[in-house]
């Protein structure tokens, strides 16, 4: 027994993607969930409108954040600012002041509400887009990223890296193909799995749990296919660097998991310290569930969102990108050494 | 103490795997079992290594820390050193102290210099060398070796044979499965299988001298079913002539042995 | 005609270099046999003949030009692991890659066509490997190791195809360790670090080498006592043979041992002369 236990003790430790997996998930999860995973709100970005802007200001405290002030401003401004994100909870005041709540961020419109019983008395609160606080409105638009993540990853890069794992893929090379025809037949059936899978979720989201679909089908349209070329590249990058599938799976759970837990489809952003929030402005799914939300319940429009798609082009740009460039190197030779391991060429 | 199977018929799915095999393996004897794919050589090696597989006939091995068996792939620990491979299985058979009864092995296989080096960094040639030679330390009485030499190349394939020369040397009997009848004029005996039935066995001379009339060399064969190619020529088996032509060498025999046992094409 | 032509190539990887300085002319319905020890440069030649490498220096010309997708088109290659996708069927397999040549696919061996590949004896498999391979009539058939785990009729059968193939002006590269293999070919090119070091036929490569025999009835004794002399035994059958040794210095060995053995010598084997070859 001794030799056996000495035995997988020194295999374990040559393992370094494993120990490195033992000892980074506690790490990780401990980070996640005491820094970040936070359903108790610190931070609301708040708007006062109104003839009473600066009064309504002055009475406000933590956790709400003036974020803008504007004595011209009505409840039109309000729904506006609310809509394209700049604030959560806006203040109109005038003879009747009314505090609008943005119900798409859950947690802080239930925070913003449980402090609403301190209001002086003649305050209304009235809660835009997601009037009933319902959770499935807000999670199915962020798990359809989820979906095309794990498609995208694990499938793909499954896929791929059988391809290598078994030898065929020097079959491909040797036969009258281009690189491109491979590459593009090799992605093509993940890619209308993940537009079939993106249609499905969607539909099944309307249908089964009423969620609303307010905005652009074009701008859904336009975030789907730019989240689903990232994931699909997150999928070839990890086949190229991994020798079998379970290395593959590993990689993909170490790409999915932050992604999972960060990009604001569970936990609010808004709960996040600044620093780990710099993580997830990092991961495309944060900008896949704010685009989602958006368009999904509030019908933003595109100026709104051009900053989070452009986030998704460039990741897009550069995930995929560095994916065929990866790829295109298993089918066709270069001048310099490969510098993969080949063990001993014979 | 003569090891080895007699009369063995195993069944799998309804399908003889083995069928009325029997096989001695003598110390200081080296037989060679030969057969393509799916003859059952790895079946009849599992056998002999003691794995529970139901069988009938008689089976007759040593207890299974006298017994070496060397599967055809794994045997090794790839993330594991050349040393550290060799302490592992010195202790599972309680050999005293591995590093130093494997040194000279070691040696002699041009291993010595990687004892550091995991196994999985070695070359094909050299990690089954170090499979061998692990299975060897405790000086089995039986030593089984499944396809040692295939897909290694011919150096490290004289240097696998000295090592089960060598295993034999010291007392052991040794079974040596292979695909390549070219390898079976080393040992001893010898043992051909096709589709679990045995085709041929005996001494290679024994074997030589069994095959039913002679083979030549010709341009153009008379009876092609009876013909194979050899190089840009091509051998017919004339099945009625008294022994001439030329010396068959055992490839000939066994494809005559499957050419009278199916009268032409396969 | 030669159908692929070698100039001076060499291959490095970083500071190995795996090919080095190789010249090698293949004409028209030739079978070349190209032999070596792990290492000696083999795949990586084959490699680069295929175009899936590139030369570090020199050139290959396949059919007249360089190795690209032209040249491709005229290559039927087998790969030692079959390059067969075994989540498919033999039918598909056939199917994929006679569309990606352009051609009718081959029927697949008897009653394997609606089968996973995956599921297929190796033998049948590797039939499969040869349908697909030979199914757009290439110009050039490159087989690696091609019948290792073969039963030997059903590899005789494989070379009658191999050869009557090459009768009809395909050209045919074989990379073996087997000397069964090795037999079936035109002309051999043995390769040791990097170089080709002898070709022609069997006896060409053999040349002068020696092995000396030992026949006695104490072999284990004897292999023991050549072996601590650092002279390399191997059986042969119940013979010691010592390729490329002295017949005088084997029977002081062993008349220093006690043993009492007849000694021979005899031209060596094709493998002992790559054994010879492929020792530092």
């Amino acid at each position: 027994m001794k030799a056996m236990i000495l035995k997988e003790f020194r295999q374990l430790r040559r393992d370094k993607r494993t120990v490195a997996m033992l000892i980074a998930i506690p790490i990780v999860l401990l980070t996640v969930f005491g820094y970040a995973a936070r359903f108790d709100i610190t931070d609301i970005p708040t708007a006062v409108l109104g003839p009473g802007a600066s009064v309504a200001e002055g009475m406000l405290q933590e956790p709400f954040r003036v974020t803008t002030v504007d004595p011209a401003g009505d409840a039109g401004t309000a729904h506006d600012l609310l809509r394209d994100g700049d604030a959560i909870v806006a203040i109109v005041t005038g003879p009747t002041t009314i505090v609008y709540v943005d119900g798409t961020e859950l947690f802080t419109a239930q925070s913003a509400l449980r402090r609403a019983g301190s209001l002086p008395p003649g305050v209304q609160v009235e809660i835009l887009f997601n009037p009933e606080l319902s959770t499935a409105n807000i999670m199915i638009p962020g798990l359809i990223g989820f979906v095309l993540l794990a498609i995208g990853t694990i499938i793909t890069s499954l896929g791929v890296v059988r391809e290598r794992a078994e030898g065929t893929i020097e079959q491909l090379a040797v036969m009258p193909l281009r690189p491109r025809d491979v590459i593009v037949g090799k992605i093509a059936p993940y890619f209308m799995f993940g537009v079939l899978d993106l249609v499905l979720i969607t539909v099944l989201g309307l249908v089964l749990f009423d969620v609303p679909f307010r905005g652009s089908i074009l701008l859904f349209a336009m975030g789907g296919l730019l989240f689903l070329f990232v994931a699909l590249g997150f999928g070839v990058l990890i086949s190229t660097v991994s020798q079998s599938q379970g290395e593959a799976i590993q990689l993909a759970i170490m790409v999915m998991i932050p992604q999972i837990l960060l990009s604001g489809m569970i936990f609010p952003l808004q709960s996040m310290p600044m620093g780990v929030r710099w993580i997830a402005y990092l991961l495309p799914l944060t900008y896949f569930v704010m685009i989602m939300r958006g368009v999904f319940l509030k019908a933003t429009p595109f100026h709104a969102l051009s900053m989070p798609y452009m986030a998704l082009l460039i990741m897009a740009v550069v995930v995929f990108g560095l994916a065929v460039l990866r790829f295109r190197r298993d089918l066709a030779p270069t001048r310099r050494a490969s510098r993969r391991s080949q063990g001993a060429p014979a | 103490m003569t090891w080895g199977v007699a009369d063995l018929t195993v069944v799998f799915d309804g399908r003889k795997a083995l069928d009325a095999v029997t096989l001695h393996a003598r110390p200081t004897v080296v037989t060679s079992v030969v057969g393509g794919d799916g003859a059952g050589k790895t079946t009849l090696l599992r056998i002999l290594a003691g794995m529970p597989i139901p069988h009938s006939g008689t089976v007759t091995v040593p207890e299974k820390r006298r017994i070496g068996y060397v599967p055809a792939t794994g045997g090794v620990f790839a993330d594991l050193t050349v040393a550290e491979n060799l302490e592992f299985s010195g202790s599972v058979y309680g050999v005293a102290d591995p590093a130093a009864t494997a040194a000279p092995l070691l040696e002699r296989t041009g291993l010595a210099p990687f004892t550091g080096r995991l196994a999985g960094d070695l070359s094909g040639g050299m990690r089954r060398k170090l499979s061998v030679i692990s299975k060897m330390l405790h000086r089995p009485d039986l030593l089984i070796l499944d396809e040692p030499t295939t897909g290694i190349d011919p150096v490290s394939r004289s240097d696998l044979w000295r090592l089960i020369a060598a295993a034999a040397t010291g007392g052991a009997g040794v079974v040596v499965a292979s695909a390549y009848l070219d390898e079976s004029e080393r040992a001893s005996s010898v043992l051909v299988l096709n589709e679990g039935r045995t085709v041929v066995a005996g001494t290679p001379g024994e074997v030589k001298a069994s095959m039913p009339g002679a083979v030549v060399d010709v341009e153009s064969p008379a009876d092609p079913t009876r013909a194979w190619r050899r190089g840009r020529l091509w051998r017919e088996w004339l099945p009625d002539a008294p022994p001439s032509g030329v010396l068959p060498d055992l490839e000939d025999v066994v494809i005559v042995a499957a050419l009278a046992e199916t009268g032409g094409r396969p | 005609m030669s159908i692929v032509t070698v100039r001076n190539v060499t291959r490095r990887f970083g500071s190995f270099t795996a090919v080095d300085g190789v010249d090698l002319d293949i004409g028209q319905g030739e079978v070349v046999g190209i032999l070596g020890a792990n290492g000696a440069g083999k795949t990586t030649l084959m490699k680069m003949i295929l175009g899936l490498l590139r030369p570090t220096a020199g050139s290959i010309t396949l059919f007249g030009r360089s190795p690209g997708r032209e040249t491709r088109r005229r290559i039927g290659y087998v790969p030692q692991d079959l390059g067969l996708w075994r989540d498919l069927t033999a039918d598909e397999n056939l199917q994929f890659s006679a569309g990606v040549f352009g051609v009718r696919p081959s029927p697949a061996p008897e009653g394997s066509g609606g089968r996973l590949v995956g599921d297929l004896s190796l033998g049948v498999q590797r039939r499969v490997a040869f349908a697909a391979a030979l199914q757009h009539q290439p110009d050039l058939l490159i087989l690696d190791e091609p019948t290792s785990g073969v039963a030997p009729l059903a590899r005789a059968r494989l070379w009658e195809e191999i050869r009557s193939r090459a009768e009809a002006g395909t050209t045919v590269a074989v990379t073996t360790h087997y000397m069964d293999e090795a037999r079936q070919a035109d002309r051999l090119v043995l390769m040791a670090g990097g170089r080709v070091i002898g070709t022609g036929s069997e006896a060409d490569i053999v040349g002068s080498l020696q092995a000396v025999v030992v026949a006695t009835d104490h072999w284990d004794a004897a292999f023991t006592a050549l072996d601590e002399a650092g002279l390399a035994a191997t059986m042969a059958g119940t013979d010691l043979r010592v390729p490329g040794a002295e017949t005088a210095a084997v029977e002081a060995v062993l008349h220093r041992a006690g043993i009492s053995a007849a000694v021979t010598a005899s031209s060596a084997t094709l493998e002992e002369a790559m054994v010879v070859a492929g020792t530092p």
